[in-house]
Order: C-alpha cells, then structure tokens, then sequence
C-alpha cells in the first residue's frame, strides 16, 4: 500500500468521512523525520498538511509527542506557528509514529550552507526571529499542553539536565576520541552559570533553516520543534546564535542583525536580562550541544547503511566546523590561573 | 574520524541506486543529488589533504605526550610511542584514537593540577587540530 493510500485510509477512519489524498510529495531536510507534504479533500473542502513520519534512523531522537503538543502550546498564540491535527504514536495505518500539522504556504526555509540569504530583508527578519524567540521565553510553561508531556527541572539544575543529556548522547554514540568538546564540557561543569531566571519551554533548534520567511521581509512559520523541552531560556538564544548557523558572518549573528540588537530585541519581547557571564556558557554549551548531534549522525550513517547522505554530511563536514567553532571558544577562555 | 571517505563515496552511490518512491522523486530527491555533490566535492579536499592533517596530528601529539611524561607520568611517553609507517586513512586513524585519548587523559591531568601553562598550549594545539582538518565548502547560492 503506499504512503497515500495509507493516509487515504488513515484520515478517512478518524475523521470518519471520505478523504482523497493529493500531491503527496517528501520535502528535504527535516533530517528527524520524514517530512511529507499533501492535500487533503474531505467534505467538499481541502486541507493543506504536512506529515511528520519517524524514519527507521535519525539525526536526533526526538519525542514526536513533545513536538506536537509544542505546536499546541504555541498555536494561535500570535507567534506563526502551525497548527497541530492528529497525532499517532503507536504508527497506526502509516506503520511508524507520525503527527499531521497544518500547513503554512508561501514560504522559504534557508540552507546553513549557502552565501547570507536575506539580503535587504535581514534585519526585519532578525527583528521578528529574536522578537519570536523572546514571545516564546515569555511564555509560561505550566500553562502550555507541552508541560503535559516534559519534567520541569528546577531553575538551578537547568544547566545541568542539558549538559548531562549531551553529554550521554557523546558516551552513547562517539565512534572516534574528540578531546575538544570533552574539555569544553569539563569547562562548563567545573563553572555552572548562574540560576535560570525563569522556565521558559525551550524550543530547542531554534535557528537559521528551521523557520519560513515569504521573501519579502516576513517569518511566516517557526518549524522543527522536535527538541522542544521545559528549561533555561538563555538555551535557545545561545543556540540562535551559534556560529555555525551565521553564514561564516562574524558581524551578525544568524546572518541576521548585530549581536547587541539582537540580544536587545530578545530582551525587551521577554522582559528578561541577558547575564553576560551566565550566556557565554550557554554559548559554549550550544556548541557542545552541536558536536553531540553531529556525533549521532555520524553513528546513525552506518547503522543506516550509508543511505542518509545528509547523515553523512552532518556527521562529517559539520562536524569539523562544530570543532573550529568548539576550539575556538574554548582557546578564548580565561586561563586556568 | 567517522564517517570515512570510502563510506561516504560507497554512501553516495547507494543513496541513489534504488529507484525512490513516487512522493519522495521531486524536490527531495534533487536536495539528495545536491548532497551527494557537496560530499564528493568535500571528499576530493580530505583526499588532498587528509594524510597530512593527520600525520601533523599525530606528530603534534606525541610530541606533546613526551613533553609531558617527565610531569604528568611515563604513561604518557609510552601511550607517545610508535611512528605512522602506514600512510593509509585507517590506519593513521587508528593510531589518532589512541593519541587522542591520551591526550585526554594528559588535559584531565594539567586541569587538576591547574596547570596553566600547558593548559594554553593544548587549548591551542586544538585550535590548531581542528584547522588542520577543516573542510571547505564554497559559497553555494541560496535558493
């Protein structure tokens, strides 16, 4: 049966009336899951979707609940974000857990690899990403579905939950030694940052590629919420901001605005402070972050049988961009004495 | 360093051997082609490049390592031991993890001595590792 039919048969029971699939076709990236496009017609109407099936290996493991019920916590709250319709944890008619969303059209996602993409747009477009992010840090967690579904760690244990879940994911899957990013995070452990100043749901890949923009200046959807967890809101900004994800700029973070503006625009849409010592080591724990995904991929490649090449790249060619990046915070650091 | 470049090369051919599915043969299969691009083009570089680097590393440390022995213990000097004769990728990589993790050891050591000074001098070697293996992609058009 293909995947159409499957849906066909799917949409068909739980909305219990016919439902014809069309133009069903797979959008690249979205490395965690398979990423399905289609229309659905279903009482004289049609509905544009999107299906987000888990594949047989992936970049992260992620918790398909998690990131339906962050679409739901944020859904029609003025941030542009999807609505979630249907979700299947146990495969149901498409043989692997899935959730459907809505979907937003007109829109563009960019590549971390190409030249700076926004052009003329990119301030407007940061302004509206770190004013987003900041809307999201506002928020309160244990209002939102998405406190149904993830542990709310206390405010100074924030840093450590993240950094202890990382850090397994590097035990788990390191294939070869990477002496750099074990000292980065012997840094981070032996200086913790200070307390969270609240919980916030933290997205969790909150970056350049995982948001559209309809070309003309606008964010029209913030996407890939796979990661999203209850934590330290100062996790998202540092990970908004890594290098790896600001086109080789140095001048402005996420090929976007200055730093400072940046930082500004998040601060004034959460009405939180950025403690500069407490952001540098979420800085340094983004990167870190980065190398443990890049070392899943890695893993993930082979136990794939080499047929995911953006596993492959990530695991690889990222990778050794991650550990410039890692070196060169970790160099920048206040000497031992 | 994982994955290989005989893996990624044998990758790119099995990614696109099998015919995909009729929803998968559009946008997401041109997005595979582009990948498998950038992958040949990156395994060109680590072709060019990837024998130096690493006998560079391994070079840089077990010079380290023996530097160090007289310190930090004679572990270290005989984890040094040894000279890359096999100029091949898998076997300059299989003597890298075992440098690799003595120098781990070596840092965990320094740092709890607060050892300052060979501390800067390993931060900055892995600025200098992690250069050394840098890969390059060209600025690709945005979309």
């Amino acid at each position: 049966m293909s995947l159409q039919d499957q849906l066909e048969t799917y949409l068909t029971r739980i909305w219990a009336a016919p439902a014809r699939v069309t133009d069903i076709s797979r959008i690249p990236g979205g490395a965690s899951r398979e990423t399905y496009r289609f229309d659905v017609e279903i009482g004289g109407e049609t509905r544009a979707l999107i299906l987000r099936r888990d594949p047989v290996g992936s970049l992260i493991d992620t918790e398909r609940k998690l990131e339906f019920l962050a679409f739901r916590s944020f859904h029609g709250s003025g941030l542009p974000v999807p609505e979630a319709v249907a979700l299947e944890e146990d495969g149901a008619e498409l043989e692997r857990p899935f959730f459907i969303m809505g979907r937003i059209d007109g829109g563009k996602a960019e590549s971390p690899f190409t030249v700076p993409p926004y052009g003329e747009h990119a301030g407007a477009i940061g302004e509206q990403f770190y004013s987003h992010l900041g809307t999201i840090a506002a928020a309160d967690p244990a209002t939102l579905p998405i406190a149904a579904a993830t542990p709310a760690p206390a405010l100074d244990a924030c840093w450590k939950v993240a950094l202890d879940y990382w850090e397994g994911v590097i035990d788990a899957d390191e294939e070869h030694p990477q002496p750099i990013v074990r000292a980065c995070i012997r840094r981070l452990r032996a200086n913790p940052p200070a307390a969270a100043q609240k919980l916030s749901v933290v997205h969790g890949d909150y970056r350049t590629g995982n948001f559209l923009h309809d070309s003309a200046g606008k964010v029209i959807a913030l996407l890939d919420w796979e990661m999203a967890h209850i934590g330290d809101p100062l996790e998202d900004l540092g990970w908004a901001m890594e290098p790896l994800w600001s086109y080789g700029e140095t001048d402005r973070v996420s090929g976007m605005l200055p730093r400072a503006e940046a930082i500004a625009i998040w601060e004034k849409a959460s009405g939180l402070k950025v403690d500069p010592a407490a952001f540098a080591w979420w800085e340094l724990f983004a990167s870190v972050k980065g190398q443990a995904i890049w070392t899943s991929s890695a893993k993930e490649y082979r136990a794939g049988g080499l047929k995911d090449p953006v596993l492959g790249l990530s695991g690889w060619y990222t990778a050794r961009r991650q550990d410039v990046i890692l070196a060169d915070r970790l160099a920048a650091l206040e000497s031992l004495a | 360093m994982t994955p290989t470049v005989p893996e990624l090369l044998l990758g790119n051919f099995l990614c696109l051997m099998d015919p995909p599915p009729p929803e998968s043969s559009g946008d997401f299969l041109q997005s595979r082609i582009a990948v498998t691009g950038m992958i040949a083009l990156l395994c060109a570089q680590e072709a060019e490049r990837g024998i130096e680097a690493r006998a560079w590393e391994n070079t840089a440390i077990r010079a380290l390592l023996t530097d160090a022995a007289p310190t930090y213990g004679a572990a270290f000097a005989e984890a040094a031991t040894g000279e890359d004769r096999d100029l091949s990728l898998t076997a300059m990589d299989r003597a890298n993890a075992a440098l690799r993790r003595a120098l781990i050891d070596l840092h965990i050591a320094v740092e709890t001595a607060r050892d300052a000074t060979l501390d800067d001098a390993i931060r900055a070697l892995y600025v200098k590792m992690a250069d050394a293996r840098r890969l390059d992609l060209p600025p690709l058009p945005a979309g």
